[in-house]
């Protein structure tokens, strides 16, 4: 992919749904399924997410041309790096509440698939702001899968939501462990791509009724 | 690939890295302090809350669990000891979990409180909540003992944490009672000790300080 011509509203739909990080694309597969055993730690996550990823591709498109291509990934990791560290350090001087609410996932970004992949494929080829329509975008996908998984994992595995009860005792424990994860992403990716399937063949119907 | 080439590549390499790592250092001196005594308050705030009925709490000497540096205290009201506190550390799943116990004069658990611990978000983490902390009320030595299901007077797992809950409980919590009761049962010998104590104590902060930031940096290591 070279420069990109959508409009950056495109852009962020384009995160947000055709290829979004978990469903479509199947990248960043682990935190989907290590921090999604409760709303609060999908929506944590989800939101440092976002963050991030808008930040490292805005500095990676600020230095595109400054990156040697040899040696982009390292960089890249820097980038990335840097970023969670920084943010790490400032929380857990002035938000402290916050940071022990998600002080424990924010140091597993450094790792994510999906902040790298979007630097490599889009933003060091990108100018900045098509470079953060592209970050919100794809932060925004990720955000919300984490939303609908861990909100079908939390409700099911132990009936409560954001940690208030709403079913007595634990309904389906094994949701909330790993093992659940699996379960969880494999049907609702399963769903979604029927879903995308079936709005396709209406999509094809429906022209081959106006074209007849 | 020819010598400028490389040259080339080094330079730009070097050049980001140190940019990188002048920011996060300039970052870091800025907001250590800061984090550094906002976690010495709330430690401070921990203790009290772990004997509410004290007025008064003794920083009496340190041990080290886990070669971590840990302190007791003894809980005064008045000039009457009505109990102690001991920091503990228990090996956990994917960290050491950093806790405070609160027990009376019989060395019977009144409180624990987990201070910090990085156990699997959702499994461990539960350690935090209220309804696994009230279970240690009333414990003693013989009965803080993990129990998968229900049980009317030990430690109750939590479900898909068994490995946490015995951190808590038969690393954490029981070390620092035997290490208290080996410590503070000598009886009146150990009260002139504990004048002693009081003296050791200030000298005590500036080390514990030292202690706490590298507990801070060998967790973050543990994490990569």
């Amino acid at each position: 992919m070279a420069h990109t011509h959508k409009t950056n509203w495109e852009l962020i739909k384009n995160g947000m749904f055709s290829e979004n990080t978990i469903f479509k694309m199947a990248i960043s597969l682990c935190p989907s399924i290590a921090v999604t055993n409760s709303l609060k730690n999908g929506f944590f996550m989800g939101v440092s997410v976002i963050f991030v990823q808008t930040m490292v591709n805005l500095t990676v498109s600020l230095i595109r041309n400054f990156i040697n291509p040899k040696i982009r990934i390292p960089i890249f990791m820097m980038v990335i790096a840097g970023y969670v560290s920084l943010i790490d350090m400032s929380m857990a001087a002035f938000a402290r509440p916050v940071y022990k609410q998600i002080g424990l996932y924010i140091q597993l970004i450094v790792a994510f698939a999906s902040i790298f992949a979007r630097a490599e494929v889009f933003a060091v080829k990108n100018k900045i702001i098509p470079s953060i329509a592209d970050g919100l975008g794809m932060g925004i996908g990720f955000f919300l899968a984490m939303i609908v998984i861990s909100f079908f994992r939390e409700l099911l595995g132990k009936g409560a939501l954001w940690g208030f009860p709403i079913v007595q005792g634990n309904p389906l424990l094994i949701m909330v462990l790993p093992a659940g994860g699996f379960f969880a992403v494999g049907l609702l990716m399963g769903f979604f791509n029927w879903l995308d399937a079936r709005m396709a063949a209406k999509r094809e119907a429906a022209a081959a009724i106006e074209t007849a | 690939m020819t010598t400028k080439d490389m040259a080339k590549i080094t330079i730009n390499l070097v050049v980001i890295y140190v940019l990188g790592g002048l920011l996060l250092a300039f970052v870091y001196a800025k907001t250590s302090p800061i984090m550094f005594v906002k976690a010495k308050e709330e430690k401070e705030a921990a203790l009290k809350t772990m004997m509410p009925e004290a007025d008064k709490i003794e920083h009496l000497g340190d041990w080290e669990p886990h070669h971590k540096h840990a302190g007791y205290y003894a809980a005064k009201k008045g000039d009457e000891e009505i109990g102690y506190i001991v920091e503990g550390f228990g090996k956990g799943y994917s960290s050491y979990i950093n806790l405070l116990v609160s027990v009376d004069k019989n060395f019977t658990v009144q409180k624990i409180n987990v201070l910090h611990h990085a156990e699997t978000p959702g499994l461990g983490d539960e350690i935090e909540k209220d309804y696994f902390q009230k279970q240690f009320a009333g414990k003693t030595l013989d009965t803080l003992v993990v129990i998968k299901g229900d049980t009317p007077d030990k430690i109750q797992a939590i479900s898909g944490a068994t490995i946490s809950s015995r951190a808590v409980t038969e690393d954490g919590v029981k070390n620092g009672v035997k290490m208290l009761m080996e410590k503070l049962s000598g009886g009146q010998e150990k009260k002139e000790e504990g004048g002693h104590g009081v003296k050791e104590g200030e000298i005590e902060e500036h080390k514990e300080g030292h202690g706490e930031t590298e507990g801070k940096e060998n967790e973050h290591g543990s994490h990569s």
